[in-house]
């Protein structure tokens, strides 16, 4: 029914690394006459295990820089360009005839009526120069290793997050699990960056971001369990699987697509996505961070590019759970293809599945922006009786449904 | 020569959850005996995974490192420790 744009992204590197390593291999191989031990270097390039690694890195570095460059970028730009508009004022506009060298510094050019998707980019250069300040008397160690565990944490549910049936860098059969054990990595280094700075500041926001996540995260892990109740299985591509296809046919054309969201798993659906606002910290939930309280929560000591990596990392967190809410409840990457192109003999989707998946990735995005910029934010103590007195309770529903109607057929 | 490399890791892991035990043990400092803690559990972790339990891996990664921060926060909320170091002091014992 859905076709992705790259059928096996492992198969597609691995014949690009062959290939550029046959040209590095054929290079070698001429410089071996003048020198003659590099013919063994040669031959050790061409191994199949050599080749075999090598792809394995070049995998991993594809989807980072797919996930950090492209797409932390778009969705910081989409925040920041919709926010502006709910504001009812413009937004970030530099264009990019605003760089002071050589090819942009056109004299007529406009500079200040761009779409402004740069300044993210130069937002970063700029942090990148900027000192890198510890405070007086915090605890040193913890407070550098904890972005460091921020990141990774997050970085880790990529290795398992797939954009298609093919583009993904390992498919686990426990896939959601690890993603899920990721997500909930990260309240310790929140809590060790918030301990660490020895500010009043971060402390509170320390502790209110981790009674936040972990209570948030135990009815995030009972939808999910309503959900396998029904999937039988927790690979995230045979999720989407089994989704992909008609529930029920309105007339010939206009088929309500099987999605997990239609039917008993719609208690489940609000369950989590309420959790996973929990877990992005924005507002409502914002109360880590909230801003008139605690000056920046428990980022308020960072400095420089480590300020910018934990305060990125929460739009890459948005990203995630934004996949993972789609994976689940809203049918994943599954669509139409329409129809498919050839190209010199390869099959090309014109609609592939990765369009698809982006499709409801920024929908969501952008639903959760204009929800977090249009509500109040709920109080610290009201946040935690809303996740141990409401979302828990309505979580172990949700899967007794879910139980009952695997039960009745 | 064959390198027993599951053997290495195993010797590895083992020796970090040592250290990390018995540094959880003599530390003074609460929320670094905690995150010893923490790394303890989830090197045990990683010991499951090289016994190929991927399963029994991702609960106590899921579960440990989950109910670690609890640990912390409420070791040091519910126990009347100074937890902030005042200017010019030492840190507290």
């Amino acid at each position: 029914m859905s076709a992705p744009l790259i059928p096996n992204l492992f198969a597609v590197c691995k014949v690009l690394v062959a290939a550029i390593i046959g040209i590095v291999q054929s290079i070698i191989y001429a410089l071996s006459g003048p020198i003659p031990p590099l013919r063994g270097l040669g031959d050790w390039l061409g191994l199949d295990a050599v080749i075999t690694v090598v792809t394995y890195l070049i995998v991993v570095t594809v989807v980072v820089l797919w996930v950090t460059v492209l797409n932390l970028f778009t969705v910081m730009w989409v925040e920041r360009k919709l926010y502006s508009r709910l504001q009812d004022r413009y937004g970030i506009m530099i264009s990019i005839w605003s760089l002071p060298f050589w090819p942009f510094n056109r004299v007529h050019r406009p500079t200040h009526k761009g779409l402004g998707y740069l300044q993210n980019l130069a937002d970063g250069v700029k942090l990148i120069q900027k000192e890198n300040i510890t405070p007086r008397n915090a605890d040193s160690a913890m407070f550098h290793i904890s972005p460091v565990l921020i990141a990774s944490s997050t970085l880790m549910v990529f290795a398992v997050l797939p954009w298609s049936s093919g583009f993904y860098v390992a498919n686990l059969d426990l896939g959601i699990l690890f993603i899920l054990a990721a997500f909930s990595l990260a309240p310790l280094g929140i809590l060790i960056a918030g301990y660490a700075a020895n500010n009043k500041y971060t402390l509170v926001g320390g502790f209110r971001a981790a009674a936040m996540l972990l209570s948030y995260s135990i009815p995030m892990v009972l939808a999910v369990i309503a959900l396998v109740v029904f999937t039988g299985t927790l690979d995230p591509v045979k999720i989407v699987q089994q989704q992909d296809r008609p529930l029920v046919a309105f007339g010939t054309t206009l088929p309500l697509p099987a999605w997990y969201v239609f039917g008993p798993q719609f208690l489940g659906f609000l369950i989590f996505s309420v959790a996973m606002i929990a877990e992005m910290e924005r507002v409502p939930f914002d109360i880590p961070e909230a801003e008139a309280e605690l000056v920046e929560g428990w980022t308020t000591e960072y400095s420089g590019m480590r300020f910018g990596i934990v305060f990125a990392f929460k739009w890459l967190r948005m990203l995630a759970a934004c996949a993972l809410i789609s994976i689940l409840y809203l049918g994943g990457w599954s669509g139409p293809v329409f129809t498919t192109l050839s190209v010199g003999g390869i099959p090309v989707p014109i609609v592939p599945e990765e369009i698809w998946f982006l499709l409801r990735i920024y929908f969501l995005a952008a639903f959760f922006v204009v929800l977090s910029w249009s509500v109040p934010r709920v109080r610290i103590d009201q946040i935690l009786n809303i996740g141990w007195k409401r979302l828990i309770p309505y979580s172990l529903l949700a899967i007794l449904v879910a139980a009952g109607f695997r039960v009745l057929g | 020569m064959a390198v027993d490399w599951e053997l290495i890791a195993f010797f590895i892991l083992s020796a970090f959850e040592i250290i990390g035990s018995v540094l959880v043990v003599i530390n003074k400092r609460l929320v670094r005996a905690a995150f010893w803690l923490a790394m303890t559990l989830v090197t045990i972790g990683v010991i499951y995974l090289l016994f190929l339990s991927e399963f029994v891996f991702l609960i106590q990664i899921l579960v440990y490192a989950g109910a670690v921060p609890v640990l912390m926060v409420f070791g040091i909320m519910l126990t009347r420790r100074k937890i902030m170091d005042e200017p010019g002091q030492e840190a507290p014992e």
